[in-house]
Parts: structure tokens; sequence; C-alpha cells
């Protein structure tokens, strides 16, 4: 199974500004003060070796993530990084037809906005099929392509399926679970499970109650996954300033993660007010928790990172 | 978890012994709100018998602490946290809002000052 970052940011598109390019640029090039950089391949050690935050960014693209199996084609949401994905399955599938499976966690701006973008949607040899447990989906995202918002209606050809609760849906060698979030006029969590692994994607959610009985449904719907894909837009004091906004912080995600015997937990939603020095400091203080309090814990940590590909 | 307390000054001393985490986040809470309820807003927490401290106790001290600032006029103070509690604080920021104190002593006279 591999699963592709398209978009993690939350809550609106947020792209590199030119001041922060200009910052990454001047931090780089001090660095490079005094070192000997004659040739192509020490440019190249001398970058890979630049903190994480001067090199990358974490992508200002709204939810979207691809998973891929032998047989099967999933997206997890349709946030504005589902525009880039699908120039990339044009160029992939070469005229073929696309058959993918979209999942749908909710229906707010960041999770929908990409789908008008979304060409290969536009031709109507390919098959898409939106899943979510909303009876709704379909009138929502064709409100989105009212002629006042955007040219072009929502294409006739995707076809809609309501999931219910608690019941799997099979797609092709995958097993499909969700479980409700507690988020502003709600977000579902989906459990994606193939013969040998498993993933969690589990956005748009705040837990208020932490005690083990408050926690137990979803800790077991998170139960020995191998990626839990976890919502960490807040820090803990603003996920007590921002009460009843819908998210989380990496250091409940960190909890959750060990009771569940996670292997691997990826953070997103990343909020749109923080640059990535910002956020991958926030990545060294999950991973200082961590040892801290579980010192034996072979969880990894890491930051959903536009472009990350994870194998599983 | 086990929890005493002591009044000061009208200041209630809460002393803690165990693990501030999901098992006890709520019994601890509890305490608290009954306290409030009775009319105790100002609290020294002596976390001298706490070793370890997760996202759940985080969660509540910040919680409690802010109800009895906006709601009562009153704080939550905190006194001898261990090594790893202390680290756990400045990591998640929890130390740039609360008072902290090397003592129950100093937490108390924090009250006056």
């Amino acid at each position: 199974m591999q699963i592709k970052f398209w978009g993690a940011r939350g809550s609106i598109a947020t792209p590199l500004t030119n001041t922060e390019l200009t910052a990454k640029i001047q931090a780089a090039v001090k660095r490079s003060i005094n070192v000997e950089l004659s040739t192509d391949k020490k440019v190249s050690e001398f970058v890979k070796n630049l903190p994480v935050h001067i090199r990358q960014t974490v992508g200002g693209e709204t939810a979207c993530i691809e998973i891929r199996t032998d047989r099967c084609l999933l997206i997890l949401d349709a946030g504005t990084g589902i525009r880039r994905l699908g120039m990339d399955l044009l160029d992939r599938f070469a005229g073929q037809p696309i058959d993918a499976h979209i999942l749908m966690t909710h229906t707010h701006w960041d999770h929908i906005s990409g789908i008008p973008f979304f060409v290969p949607g536009m031709n109507p040899d390919n098959h898409f099929t939106f899943y979510s447990p909303f009876d709704d989906l379909k009138e929502r995202l064709k409100l989105q392509q009212r002629y006042e918002y955007f040219p072009a209606p929502l294409p006739a050809t995707y076809k809609f399926v309501r999931l219910k609760e608690q019941k799997t849906l099979k797609i092709g060698d995958l097993s499909i679970q969700t479980l409700p979030l507690n988020h502003p006029s709600g977000s579902y969590s989906y459990r994606i499970d193939s013969n040998d692994t498993s993933v969690v994607y589990a956005t748009d959610s705040e837990y208020q109650n932490l005690s083990v009985e408050s926690m137990k449904p979803f800790i077991d719907f998170f139960q020995n996954a191998e990626l839990l894909i976890f919502d960490a837009q807040y820090t803990m004091l603003e996920n007590i300033e921002k009460e009843n906004w819908g998210h989380s912080n990496v250091f409940t995600g960190i909890d959750m993660a060990l009771k569940a015997g996670v292997k691997k937990l990826a953070f997103i939603h990343h909020e749109p007010a923080y640059d990535d020095e910002k956020l991958w400091d926030i990545l060294q203080k999950a991973r200082e928790y961590l040892k801290i309090n579980k010192p034996e814990s072979k969880l990894e940590l890491d930051l959903a990172v536009e472009g990350l590909t994870i194998t599983l | 978890m086990k929890i005493t307390e002591q009044i000061t000054d009208n200041i209630t001393i809460i002393n803690l012994d165990g693990r501030l985490d999901a098992h006890t986040c709520e019994s601890v809470e509890a305490f608290f709100r009954e306290k409030m309820e009775n009319g105790q807003y100002k609290f020294v927490m002596n976390m001298e018998n706490v070793e370890f401290i997760d996202s759940a106790g985080l969660r509540v001290v910040l919680v409690v602490a802010r109800d009895l600032r906006n709601k009562h006029k009153g704080d939550l103070h905190f006194a001898l946290l261990q090594p790893a509690v202390s680290r756990v604080f400045e990591i998640s920021g929890l130390n740039n809002v609360l008072y902290i104190y090397n003592n129950s002593e100093n937490a108390v006279q924090g009250f006056s000052s």
C-alpha cells in the first residue's frame, strides 16, 4: 500500500510567501559561507544537510491523500491538493480510463474545494465514486458548483455511495470502516485495511474528555494501525482556547497512538498561521514528549508533508 | 491517584500522589469541581509526588486553571514539579500560562503578589 500526501494544510490553502521563501534562501546562504561548494555533488550534499525547515516546506494545499494498492486507487478528501493529484493521474494513466474511489470526511471548504479543479473528473470515460456517511453529499457538492460560484456544474458522471456506520465497505482488496468524530457539523474517520496492513485517517476531530472510558471507541478504531494520520492543528494551549473548534494536538495524538499500538503517526491539518519552522519545531517537541513519557516506544512520528510518500 | 488537601490562608493546597493521566484525569477534575462548588477558588497543586503527566493530565490542569480564572477570579498555582513533568510543561507551553513555584509556600505567597 502506498500513501501519498497531496495536501496537508488545515482550514485554508496557504501558499509559501515571497518573504518566507527569501528567509529560507538567506538562511541557506548564511550557512554556506566558508563551505566549499565547487561541484554539483557538494551543493547537493550541502542542501541535504540543511535543517529540514529551510530545505523543505510542509506545503499549502489542503487535505488530499492518495492510497494505492495493486488493485485500488483511493482518494481521501478533495481539498485543493486534489488538483495536482488530478494532473498526476492524467500523466500516469496516459489516456487510459481512471477508476478511483473518493472517501470524504466532511464537507468543510478545505476538504472539498479542489473538486471543481479536478480535471480527470471532466472526462466521462473516467469513473469516480464518492463515499461518505452523509445522506446529502451529492447536493452539497453540487451547491459548491452552482453557476454563481463556478462556471461548470458538478460532473453528472460522478457516483455517490452513502456509507453506513459500523458496516464494512469492500473495495477491491480493501476493507473500509468509518467512525464519527467530534467536529462542528460532523466529520468521519476512515480505517482502511488490506490483507497485510492498515491505515487510519482521523482528521478534523477534537477530544475533550481524554479519560480511558471516553477514548475507548477511538482507541478500538485505531487499534494496531500501521499508520495513523491524525489532526494536530493546534498546540495544547490553543486546544483549550479554541474549544469546540474541532481539532486536536500532537500530544493527544501520541497518547492515543500509544494506547492503540499504532506503528507510525503522521500529523496533518497544519495550522495556516504556522510557518515551516514552527511546524517542524512542534514535531521536535512531540518527539521529545514521546521520549520522556515512553522512552522504550518504537512509535514513529512525522509531519504529513506535501509530496511525502509512505509505503506500508 | 491519592489526593489530600490542606487549607492555608484561604488557599487550598492539593497534594497529588501518582500519575496524572487518562486513568486519573476524571477523578482529579471532579475533585476540583467539587471544591469550586463549595466556593474554593484558589489552589496550589503540590506535584512533588507526580512523576508522570500525559495529555489528559495537561488538559485537566489547563481547563481547571482557565475556569478558575475566567469564572471565579481564582487560580491554580503549581509547586515542586518533578524534572520529567517540568519538561513536559515546557514542551507543551503550559509554563507560559501557569504559575510554577519551587515550593508550596512560595506558591501560596504567589496569590498575594
